[in-house]
């Protein structure tokens, strides 16, 4: 996913959509909008940006997984098989995103980039949602390239790389800006 | 006047076992790790204690009618008993207890909660064994056939059992703290050092628990290698506060969390807790007191010092887990 955080508002669509795609139980989340502002007044830079697990290459809560419920599918994202969570939430403790939660139905829950949407060429429901293109699911392998046309020669980041996760998630910086 | 730098954060994420920090492991993850750890260091000993009989003239020399000493005996049916109770609470902190199965359909080798389920289960037999050995005399009177079979098998391989439970008995002690340390986005966890803590801490806590049950005439043997233990652990606490001072931001700022912090635990902060209640409460005063009970000097209230390196220990578990748990995570 390339996420470009100029044009997000942080109006929380993807939250809600998600919410309703998914299912998801009133009081938890599997993404969520945040919004940065730093810098020295009068020169302050704000970002605001939808957030979710970064279906990292080299995931820690598929290696510290005791039952291998936590796994990556086919298409290299991460999974969860609920059938096989005993929910120990050690992929709780091992992730450094802190992008799960415990289900009250007892399993761990997380962003699962709408895997039966996307299975059948949908779009996930917060990338459909977006009313500003800030969210773009892109194939890294796509011979098309279009995930390098959305980010060459602007300020690309993912969050805590140095955590060695190889996150999947790329975000175009709001220093892309004029005037930022 | 500088302008100050602004820098805040604010997020619509509402997950209650993440915000406003991790908070997934309550009480029942101490209490297993604590008892774990006991059940580690009571097999460590009393396989040591099998192994070199000769010695330390106290282990099981009255070959066929049992073991003589008493806290030995004891200790060996409580290591099993301990570990089963603790394993109890692990199975209630799961979220959903009833696939506990799925521990056992894989090994994930990169997984340390995966490999410590296995090793708990490989525990069980030898420890039961051990425990069946050490206390035969009694055993034999019941005369059930397959159990004296078992004990005849045992007492012949007597060495390599108690070899074989010494090792298991180790892995288990550390495993308690690889548990933790193996998550590295957790900075106070991420200490290749606590396992060799947790382990050190749960022989000092055995130790100190089989002083409590020893006649007088044992005392001084578990006294000495209560002392010797928590005078090694005193110094791995030393290596691990020093390892997250001098490391990373993260790390020493999550070690400041625990030795400095003002968050609370029952009303009580993380930095009186620490150094007040587990340092110098349940490691420095017991440690002297041991070494004169084992010189040989009388102690007033001999069964003070055992209870507060349990309590120590106990408390160490708790601390670890909840102040790692109470720090941001790796940024």
């Amino acid at each position: 996913m390339v996420i470009d955080t100029r044009v997000c508002v942080g109006c929380s669509a993807c939250v809600y959509a998600c919410k309703s795609e998914n299912g998801i139980p009133e009081g938890y989340c599997r993404d969520w909008v945040v919004q940065e502002t730093k810098g020295i007044f009068p020169k302050l830079t704000m970002e605001n940006r939808s957030e979710r697990c970064q279906h990292c290459d080299n995931a820690p809560c598929v290696t510290y997984c005791p039952t291998r419920a936590s796994h990556y599918a086919e298409d290299g994202t991460v999974q969860i098989n609920r059938s096989r969570c005993t929910g120990c939430k050690a992929c709780m403790a091992a992730c450094p995103y802190d992008a799960r939660y415990v289900h009250p139905e007892g399993f761990v829950d997380k962003c699962s980039l709408c895997q039966h949407r996307t299975e059948k060429g949908m779009k996930t429901a917060c990338v459909s949602i977006c009313p500003t293109g800030s969210l773009n699911l892109v194939d890294f392998n796509d011979p098309k390239q279009e995930a390098q046309q959305l980010m060459n020669g602007k300020l690309v980041y993912r969050q805590k790389e140095h955590a060695g996760t190889e996150p999947s998630l790329y975000w175009i910086s709001a220093s892309n800006k004029p005037g930022a | 006047m500088m302008a100050t730098a602004v820098s805040e954060l604010i997020s619509t994420k509402i997950n209650p076992n993440v915000l406003p920090h991790l908070h997934i492991w309550e009480w029942h993850i101490p209490l297993y790790l604590f008892l774990g750890g006991l059940a580690g260091g009571l097999l460590v000993i009393t396989s040591i204690m099998i192994v070199m009989k000769r010695q330390f003239s106290i282990g099981p020399q009255d070959v066929g009618n049992g073991c003589p000493c008493l806290a030995l005996r004891i200790g060996s049916v409580l290591s099993p008993t301990l570990l089963g109770i603790g394993m109890l609470f692990l199975f209630l902190d799961l979220a959903h207890p009833l696939y506990v199965w799925a521990f056992y359909t894989t090994i994930q080798p990169t997984s340390p909660m995966s490999a410590g389920s296995w090793i708990l289960i490989a525990f069980f037999p030898l420890a039961i064994l051990q425990a069946m050995l050490v206390n035969r005399g009694q055993l034999r009177k019941i005369k059930i056939k397959p159990i004296s079979k078992v004990i005849d098998w045992t007492e012949k391989h007597m060495t390599i059992v108690a070899l074989t439970n010494a090792h298991i008995g180790v892995g288990i002690g550390i495993y308690t703290g690889i548990l933790l340390s193996f998550f590295s986005a957790r900075p106070l966890w991420s200490s290749s050092i606590l396992g060799m803590l947790f382990l050190v801490s749960g022989i000092s806590s055995a130790a100190a628990l089989m002083l409590l049950f020893a006649p007088k005439k044992e005392k001084p043997v578990y006294s000495m290698i209560d002392a010797n233990a928590l005078w090694i652990e005193l110094m791995t606490v030393g290596l691990f506060v020093l390892g997250g001072l001098t490391g990373s931001a993260n790390s020493h700022g999550a070690m400041m969390h625990l030795i400095t912090g003002d968050t609370n635990l029952l009303g009580i902060s993380y930095m009186f807790w620490f150094w007040g209640i587990f340092v110098i409460a349940g490691l420095f005063v017991p440690l002297i007191v041991e070494f004169l009970e084992a010189a040989g000097v009388h102690i007033k209230f001999p069964n003070l010092a055992p209870v507060m390196v349990l309590c120590g220990g106990l408390i160490l578990r708790f601390l670890i887990v909840f102040a790692g748990q109470s720090y941001h995570t790796f940024m």
